[in-house]
């Protein structure tokens, strides 16, 4: 087991007065509205102790996310950033908030600019527990699967309701660390839902095919939505509506706000 | 051209956020079955018939030959097309394996607003439902082909995000299809995007070349010698070249924007001059502009349709492997070959064409007259008329501008209401 999941399944336990426990992964975008203001904010979470922090890494088409995500990340490239700044910050991070994980999350192409296994290895001097690439699907990723196993960095599966059942058995079955459950259609944030029949089917057949701990993301922001499916995920990611917080009422408010989706960190 | 697994050389492939994964294999195998039954293939040449106008004339332009004083210059009049341009090849074909999907609605990209105008034109023939991105600044370029994507019933949506053209354009496309990808098809407009896109673009564009083999050997008894075309996003260039890539006498010229100088945002050479460098965005591996972090970067061209910040995966195979020369016109090539063309021939060329013409034009002096060169006019040049008389300064424009303006509302008896 790696120790990704191994952190998630000892974090749950700890958790164990509470009924079907679910970890908080909060995601904030690097260089958002500056450098200095995204780590200061990085730091608030893990200070009120989020499990996992998922930083985004700007790209200047970031195809899979929605207008929220995508106007920070375009905001954040109207200054000078680069992964090796970004790297430096956040091992300063990961050994700050040893309780906490962190994962990174760009597109593929900044990565491969950098060079896949480069990056890899600089990530994995980080302490970076695991890296999310949505467009990368698991049929080019080769050298990319290859340079996380020798560097004991946790490759993260996005796998989705329309993912055919053939494909969400290979997908789950190579899935280490955990996997990341996209609950609907569409890109990140937004007011559309699945609805919960469909979604408890769909989380329900990837558990059959897996132990790996799982993880929900898009279109999170409330929970009721966490709550409903809380019995068959270990971890739920809020990306969009943090942001949109953050953006509206600012990081003391938006603190609040993760406090109340995860009451265990009040 | 036929892609090896969807790969061309080191280009090409398929990078797509997970979601997408299903409406793109279904897309795959119905490609693959749609270009094996007659009967597509008989309703596609039916269509390109009777709806766009085809074949395309091969057109000598004796006049410019003689003035040049070098090669014999033949224009491919894809202009002639109905929309104008050639993208209508590719929309009829796709619009046709859409019917055949079952999908109601389609969603497409556009730069200067061709493809908008043709894919709308298509959607209001076949009943299908259809919304054109295009960025605010292409808007503010090509407004008239807007006002027509409106009354053929399109929905146009202003991409405000990044560069406000063409490759924000198709990042806004690409998310609409993420969460409408099982009703919706994403009409591509050119050979670009996720595999089977490329292929299945230069496929249906491929007609232009086949017509140019007949019609050199009709009208000149051998194939061409020189092929000329502008690349944006390397549609139509694909479409002349295809045919002839085996043909290794036939040399093929592709003629990028080189807008307003080489420095980073003033052009959209992607190819020449080691401006470009390999990435992998907007769905597959090729040669983009970007700065040294993997950033994509802004382009120009005075031609809306050239300014994109990738090419085709096949194009950037055949630039690699030497098969195509590629070079560039800049905006003042460009205007001036525009203009030699409407004075000496009488057409009106695309300001994207006329790419084309103009590095054409400048080769063309030092052939012998007994070369046949072959420039693809992709494009008719109605739609740039704003643009061409600002860059000629018309000094009657502008005062008929202020005055239709000023009568805009005024005879209310033309005003047709709609409830």
């Amino acid at each position: 087991m790696s120790q990704l999941e191994q952190f998630i399944l000892d974090k749950q336990k700890s958790l164990s007065t509470i009924s079907n426990p679910v970890l908080a992964m909060t995601h904030v975008v690097y260089g958002y509205p500056s450098v200095s203001k995204s780590i200061e904010w990085m730091e608030d979470l893990l200070t009120a102790g989020v499990e996992l922090l998922e930083v985004q890494f700007p790209f200047s088409d970031p195809v899979a996310d929605g207008p929220t995500i995508v106007n920070a990340c375009h905001h954040a490239l109207t200054s000078k950033i680069t992964i090796e700044d970004c790297l430096t910050h956040l091992a300063r991070l990961s050994s700050a908030f040893p309780n906490s994980k962190i994962l990174f999350m760009s597109y593929l192409n900044p990565i491969f600019k950098f060079g896949i296994e480069r990056f890899v290895q600089q990530a994995s001097q980080a302490n970076i527990s695991g890296i999310i690439i949505p467009d990368l699907a698991i049929e080019n990723a080769q050298e990319y699967q290859a340079a996380c196993l020798n560097n004991k960095v946790e490759p993260i599966w996005l796998v989705t309701p329309n993912t055919p059942s053939g494909r969400l058995k290979m997908l789950t079955q190579q899935a280490t660390g955990f996997i990341y459950c996209v609950s609907r259609t569409g890109v990140t944030g937004g007011e559309q839902q699945s609805s919960f029949s469909k979604l408890q089917n769909y989380l329900q057949e990837i558990q059959s095919y897996t132990n790996t701990p799982l993880a929900v993301g898009f279109g999170i922001k409330s929970k009721d939505q966490i709550d409903a499916i809380s019995e068959h995920i270990c971890v739920a990611i809020i990306g969009s509506a943090l942001l949109q917080k953050y953006d509206e009422l600012g990081p003391g408010q938006a603190l609040i706000y993760v406090k109340k989706l995860f009451p265990h960190l009040a | 051209m036929k892609s090896n697994n969807g790969y061309y050389g080191q280009y090409g492939g398929s990078y797509i956020p997970e979601i997408l994964y299903t409406s793109q294999q279904q897309i795959l195998s119905a490609f693959e079955e749609a270009k094996n039954d007659p009967d597509f293939l008989q309703e596609l040449h039916k269509q390109w018939k009777q709806f766009s106008g085809r074949p395309t004339p091969l057109t000598h332009c004796e006049n410019l030959s003689r003035h040049l004083g070098g090669a014999q210059i033949y224009l491919k009049r894809e202009d002639l097309n109905h929309s104008g341009a050639h993208k209508m090849n590719n929309v009829i074909g796709q619009g046709l394996l859409v019917k055949r999907m079952g999908k109601t609605r389609v969603i497409a990209e556009t730069g200067a607003g061709q493809h908008g105008i043709a894919t709308a034109l298509v959607a209001a023939r076949l009943g299908l439902e259809c919304t054109i991105y295009m960025g605010k600044k292409d808007i503010a370029r090509q407004y008239p082909n807007v006002f027509w994507m409106k009354q053929l019933g399109a929905t146009v949506v202003s991409v405000n995000t990044g560069s406000q053209t063409l490759k924000d354009a198709l990042d806004e496309a690409l998310r609409d299809w993420s969460s409408s990808h099982e009703t919706s098809h994403y009409l591509i407009g050119t050979a670009c995007g996720c595999a089977p896109f490329p292929e299945m673009v230069s496929y249906f564009q491929s007609v232009i070349g086949k017509e140019v083999r007949e019609q050199s050997q009709a009208q000149f008894d051998a194939l061409p010698d020189k092929l000329y075309a502008c690349v944006g996003g390397g549609s139509n260039a694909i479409g002349l070249f295809d045919n002839f890539i085996p043909d290794d006498k036939v040399e093929m010229i592709g003629v990028e924007a080189a807008g307003k100088g080489t420095s980073m945002g003033e052009h959209s050479i992607r190819l020449s001059n080691g401006l470009g460098s390999k990435g992998i965005a907007q769905g597959f591996s090729s040669i983009f502009l970007q700065d040294e972090s993997g950033q994509l970067q802004d382009t120009h061209s005075i031609a809306a349709g050239l300014d994109y910040v990738g090419v085709s995966p096949i194009i950037a195979h055949l630039a690699e492997t030497n098969r195509i020369r590629m070079t560039y016109a800049t905006d003042d090539e460009v205007l001036q070959a525009c203009s030699l063309l409407l004075t000496k021939e009488g057409i009106i060329p695309a300001l994207e064409s006329s790419h084309a013409l103009a590095a054409a034009f400048r080769e063309s002096k030092q052939l012998s007259n007994k070369t046949n060169i072959v420039i693809n006019l992709s494009g008719r040049g109605d739609k740039d008329i704003f643009n061409v008389a600002k860059a000629f300064q018309d000094e009657e424009f502008v005062p008929f501008i202020q005055e239709y303006a000023e009568g805009f509302y005024q005879d209310s008896s033309l005003n047709l209401h709609k409830d």
